[in-house]
């Protein structure tokens, strides 16, 4: 292994205590009218328990987010006051997309700093059946910069667009690379129990799909959904008690480049920029792309993976269409991405449904055959990368997840 | 009473005006660019009330506003009701020729700023910059193909 900074030693000293997921849930997702923001996060927070077989009680830190429906300055106390707990350790997290594994990294940090030892990690939120149309006016308006941005009526839809538009013609990338990301997780979606969309579609469906704004059609763009999902974060020595089969956080890593799209210096600076946050946690892992089974990349749109697995180092810079189009990215290929059909066919909630899936994948159980889905285990996943991306390819955070306790 | 021929009322989102803006917005007023630089007259897009990076204080250049698409995405939705029944509009990064890269849309002309054809867009596309008085008060910088 190369020479590390003294950031990277102190990362690799922190994941070494044997820092694990210890249990994960996730409600059904979709429009679930009838059941609110903190009601839904409840039922995530029952399973999760029942998964790592312990009680409320067991848990001494509550990590949470935001909701887009109930509007609250101290999210993670007034879902805590909701649970009836009284967490030692608390905080809320609130980084867009990327906020998942910065919840797992707070968790992590919390229990090395000895503030906790046993974290629940929880976001969920009613937003497809519980928002108002200004509600999503305004959400639509969240990501563009008030004075400079939002005149022109930029959506963020568009504002991605802005960055894919200008990728595709360096790189020379065909719209139906963009499609081949949709098709491929399509495949994986129809396994998943709870994916909203199991239909599977085809690069053409995708390409006859009606424009939202280019380069994305409609099948391109991520699902608003309603679901809660959360994770358990505590020490291997702890988990030893617990039920279910503990996955290693083995590396973390976040990387920034810029928060308006009209800040971002260009597609290279971008793509150095969010893949600093993968490319660092698996230097902490101490392993390299070619050592990954499975990867869950954000993928709020059909590009985002793209420019992430090349800012990682998994493709080449430009190369990433072809890599999805080679069907690499497929469950029973090179590396298969997404094997939950991500945001674009499962639901939208943030990362959070990707690092259960990765952790799910390392514990060997993602076969859903027996509950309503299919098999989409990946054989003897040991080691993942999974990520999440805040703003327009702004703020990211990547985990590498292991079966296996990291080497000090 | 007099007879005024009063403008549509303006329903798309307006600019959230902020002090360290005004001088920008009250340039575009009268139909001038004008762009924040730093003490060595190098300007940055957007306006703050230091320069970015330095912290130091500012001053304000004025461009010609003729610059080049650096790209584009054609919004076949809009962010509110207010686009709904118009065709689609484009929302363009511009790369000025004085060195700062801004959000704009591209428009055919200055005949009620219509939204220049989709197919008629490229990136590296010269443009130049015309001004759009969307309210009594506000005027967005727009831009057009070059001649």
């Amino acid at each position: 292994m190369r020479e590390s900074t003294p950031d990277v030693r102190e990362a690799r000293r922190m994941l070494a205590k044997g820092i694990v997921i210890a249990g994960v849930g996730e409600t059904e997702q979709g429009l679930l009218p009838g059941r609110g923001s903190f009601q839904l996060l409840a039922e995530a927070t029952k399973l999760t328990l029942d998964d790592a077989g312990i009680t409320l009680a067991d848990v001494d830190g509550l990590v949470t987010a935001f909701s887009f429906v109930e509007h609250t300055l101290m999210h993670a106390t007034t879902f805590g006051d909701y649970l009836g707990m009284e967490p030692g350790y608390f905080a809320s997290v609130s980084v867009g997309g990327a906020t998942a594994p910065l919840m797992a990294v707070q968790a992590a940090m919390a229990i090395d700093a000895g503030l906790a030892e046993a974290v629940l990690c929880v976001r969920g939120d009613n937003t497809r059946s519980g928002i108002s149309s200004s509600g999503m006016i305004a959400m639509a308006r969240e990501m563009s910069h008030g004075a400079y941005e939002a005149p022109y009526g930029l959506t963020t839809i568009g504002g991605y667009g802005l960055l894919a538009q200008r990728y595709m013609y360096e790189h020379n990338v065909p719209q139906e690379a963009l499609a081949a990301v949709v098709a491929t997780q399509s495949e994986h979606a129809a396994l998943k129990w709870n994916a909203m969309l199991r239909d599977v579609v085809t690069i053409d469906d995708v390409m006859a799909d009606r424009w939202i704004a280019t380069p994305f059609h409609a099948m391109d763009c991520s699902l608003v959904s309603d679901g809660a999902c959360a994770f358990l974060v505590t020490t291997a020595a702890r988990a030893k008690d617990m039920r279910s089969k503990p996955v290693y956080i083995a590396g973390v890593g976040e990387g920034y480049s810029h928060q308006y799209i009209t800040s971002a210096k260009s597609v290279d600076g971008v793509r150095q920029g969010l893949g600093r946050a993968g490319r660092r946690a698996m230097e902490v892992a101490g392993i390299g792309p070619s050592d990954l089974d499975v990867v869950e990349i954000y993928d709020s749109f059909s590009f985002t993976p793209l420019i992430a697995l090349e800012g990682f180092g998994i493709c080449g810079p430009g190369e990433a269409g072809d890599w999805v189009l080679e069907g690499n990215a497929k469950l029973g290929g090179k590396l298969p991405m997404n094997t939950h059909g991500g945001l674009i066919r499962q639901a939208h909630l943030g990362a959070m449904h990707h690092i259960v899936e990765a952790a799910l994948q390392l514990r060997g159980e993602a076969d859903d055959t027996g509950n309503g889905g299919g098999n989409h285990q990946v054989p003897d996943a040991k080691l993942a990368l999974t990520n999440g991306s805040g703003g327009i390819l702004a703020a990211t955070s990547a985990l590498v997840l292991s079966s296996e306790a990291p080497s000090a | 009473m007099s007879e005024t021929t009063a403008k549509p009322r303006y329903e798309k989102p307006l600019p959230d005006m902020r002090p360290e803006g005004d001088p920008f917005w009250a340039g575009t007023k009268e139909h001038k660019l004008l762009l924040p630089a730093g003490d060595d007259g190098k300007p940055f897009w957007y306006p703050r009330a230091y320069r970015p990076g330095t912290l130091e204080p500012i001053q304000w250049i004025e461009s010609k506003g003729e610059g080049t698409v650096y790209t584009y995405s054609t919004h076949f939705i809009g962010p509110s009701k207010a686009y709904k029944g118009d065709p689609p509009h484009i929302v363009a990064l511009v790369d000025l020729d004085d060195g700062v890269r801004m959000m704009t849309n591209l428009v055919r002309d200055e005949e009620g700023y219509p939204s220049l054809d989709p197919d008629a867009v490229s990136i590296g596309m010269r443009v130049r910059v015309v001004f759009h008085d969307v309210t009594d008060e506000i005027t967005l910088p727009k831009f057009v193909p070059a001649d």
